[in-house]
């Protein structure tokens, strides 16, 4: 506790939640069982000795509730290190490229898509160079019609059609 | 035995192929070169790799696959002894010793030992798989529904158990994998669950989805903020065979390591860890100069290199004859092999001989295949090490989508996919282990099928599952086991012996 007083910050979380980690943790997790319970609460359940299709769902919703519970809690009551920061550049730059090939890749074909795909997400790097990244994106993109359109003969449209 | 050997001469029959030994060769290949990647474990690499055999044929897939697993493995090893950076928590052990001996400029003989031990490893283990999956098989035919229940509790439990960190985190990863794995179609009704009538999710959320977001993509972005500074021996790696002495001082480190590797390897949970580790611990309890362990001794390279490579390979048995997966690998064989319309279990090796004898045939060869292409190849892998990650992340991003892609031409799943990779973003974020998420959602199915099966047999009575020996045996386990996760948590104690880096 000692070593904790003089940096705060740094080493535990301060303030009412001493474990964020595990209470924002806990309470997604809560969300997400609560979520999934009321999602399925139209599903029949057990009839006599049947599992109706609802039951599993409810089942394991019902666990995962009372489990979220005891990690949201525990965030309360026992100490931990505060939440870490979420990058912003990267995981935007990068999940907009994923996004950005699956809304093009059936309009525009693969060759183009693959290619501006790559140009995206290379900005999710803080230290992106765009001369090396444009050569890369054009090497890899080659490389990937070469692999999965000849070489494992996906049925994949090449150019926009 | 005649029944052993002409299985394996079968299965050498069908592994033989040109075909197979150059899919074999290829997954091996591909494997290390994927493994030894950093921040590349063998989870993530064969998730990547998967859509590269859906058009291969059925044997074909599962062969190339094994040997990607083989290769990754490899390849966690060859960074746990160059950079110091073990590629899957397996090789943990192996960074002790190995990375001291490469310091020493010894990374030649602790990289050939490695390969030497687990191509030994591997050998002894094929014939284990041969000899114990028949008599397996025939037990897994006493098993009913409550006992393939009891079975697949024991395995997550056991997969909590290994977890790094929270006990309970780990639980709720599984919840929420078996959560997951009830979106879709009622297997018995055929009644839409937890969809939101979106017709791609009809079928439930596809096992590659998940896989690459929550270990591909979300490695990624977790790797975009740390930087890496990759303490690679710049020594150059001279003398690569192994002496005399190496070799002698090795040899009952091997096989003492290949014993306890193929024992503990049938456990379900994640052998391959507990073996590495537990192979160390043995050997430095033998040795008569313990304190040579942590200052390169050749055996903490050579023993626990042996295990995991034994374990990994027995790993195969509880898949292959009870269709359960014992670890995050082997959840990604049976999402291989479903994709494939095979069905894992009892079944596959009375209906599809073919399929089994080669794939255990294929072990011995991926071995061999590895054994030739490390110990010529290290030079090449440390210059890969070298690759700077804005070259290599871009590589990741697209196989994974055009793999993701092709599983259905469905770009619900691409988008999905970069969900995942929030959801394994977020996890990383609040200190939860996304692996046994995975193995919850391979397993719930299984599981809700066992259970609905079994309480139908037992006209309601949940009782069944703690009356039927084999099943009550398997419960009894998984309780003490759990007991002794919880305990250490509960005193603030909890040994934190598994803790994975990078």
């Amino acid at each position: 506790m000692a070593d904790g007083v003089g940096r705060p910050a740094e080493a535990r979380a301060s303030g009412f939640i001493r474990n964020p980690q595990d209470f924002w943790g806990g309470a997604a997790l809560l969300a997400v069982a609560l979520f999934s319970l009321w999602a399925g609460s139209d599903l029949p359940g057990t009839k006599g000795f049947a599992f109706g299709p609802g039951t599993a769902p409810r089942l394991f919703g019902g666990l995962l509730v009372a489990v979220s519970l005891v990690i949201l809690v525990n965030g309360l009551i026992s100490d931990g290190p505060p939440l870490e920061r979420w990058g912003i550049r990267a995981p935007f730059f990068f999940i907009a490229s994923v996004l950005f090939f699956g809304a093009a890749v059936r309009p525009i074909g693969l060759v183009i898509s693959a290619f501006l795909t790559l140009m995206i997400a290379a900005a999710a790097n803080k230290d992106v160079r765009w001369g090396e990244s444009v050569i890369w994106s054009a090497i890899l993109t080659a490389a990937a019609v070469a692999l999965f359109i000849y070489g494992l003969s996906l049925p994949m449209q090449l150019w926009p059609r | 035995m005649m029944d052993l050997i002409h299985n394996l001469v079968f299965g050498i029959s069908v592994a033989a192929t040109v075909q197979n030994i150059f899919l074999c060769l290829i997954g091996a290949l591909v494997g290390t070169l994927i493994g030894v990647l950093p921040g590349l474990g063998p989870v993530a690499t064969i998730a990547m790799l998967l859509p590269i055999t859906y058009g291969l044929p059925p044997v074909g897939a599962l062969i190339m696959l094994a040997g990607i697993y083989y290769g990754a493995m490899y390849g966690g090893s060859t960074t746990a002894i160059l950079v110091n950076i073990p590629g899957e928590s397996a090789s943990v052990v192996t960074t002790l010793d190995g990375h001291q001996m490469a310091l020493q400029g010894r990374a030649g003989p602790a990289l050939a030992i490695a390969a030497i031990g687990s191509f030994f490893a591997g050998c002894v283990a094929t014939v284990v798989i041969a000899a114990a999956a028949a008599p397996l098989t025939s037990i897994a035919l006493l098993f009913g529904p409550a006992e393939y229940f009891s079975l697949m509790v024991l395995g997550l439990i056991l997969a909590v158990v290994l977890a790094k960190g929270s006990v309970v985190k780990a639980v709720a990863m599984i919840l929420v994998g078996l959560v997951l794995s009830m979106v879709g179609s009622d297997l018995e009704t055929g009644a839409g669950r937890l969809n939101f009538n979106i017709p791609e999710l009809a079928d439930g959320i596809n096992f590659a989805v998940v896989a690459m977001g929550v270990f591909g993509f979300a490695e990624v972005l977790r790797n975009l903020e740390v930087t890496h500074n990759r303490d690679i021996v710049s020594a150059k790696i001279s003398g690569l065979l192994p002496t005399r002495e190496d070799l002698k001082a090795a040899a009952p480190a091997i096989g003492r390591g290949t014993a306890l590797g193929a024992c503990l390897g049938i456990l379900p949970g994640g052998g391959s860890v507990i073996a590495a580790f537990a192979a160390y611990t043995l050997e430095k309890k033998l040795s008569k100069t313990p304190q040579r362990f942590g200052r390169g001794a050749i055996e903490g390279v050579a023993g626990p290199e042996t295990a995991n490579n034994a374990a990994s390979q027995t790993s195969f048995i509880p898949l292959l004859t009870l269709g359960i997966p014992p670890n995050p690998v082997m959840a990604l064989m049976v999402g291989a092999m479903t994709i494939h319309g095979i069905v894992p279990g009892p079944q596959v090796m009375t209906k599809q001989p073919d399929l089994f004898w080669g794939m255990i045939a294929s072990m011995w060869f991926g071995n061999l295949m590895l054994l030739v292409i490390n110990l010529p190849l290290v030079g090449l892998w440390v210059r890969l090490l070298r690759v700077p990650y804005r070259l290599l992340y871009p590589t990741i991003l697209i196989v994974c989508c055009i793999g993701v892609y092709s599983v259905n031409n469905s770009p619900t799943d691409v988008y999905l996919t970069a969900a995942f990779a929030l959801v394994g973003y977020w996890l990383v974020k609040h200190d939860f282990e996304p692996a046994p998420m995975l193995l919850g959602f391979v397993l719930g199915p299984l599981m809700e099928e066992n259970l609905r099966r079994a309480m139908l047999i037992a006209r309601g009575d949940w009782s069944v599952f703690v009356t039927r020996p084999i099943s009550g045996a398997l419960l009894v386990v998984s309780a003490i086991l759990f007991i002794i996760a919880v305990l250490p948590m509960i005193r603030k104690k909890r040994d934190e012996v598994f803790v994975e880096e990078g």
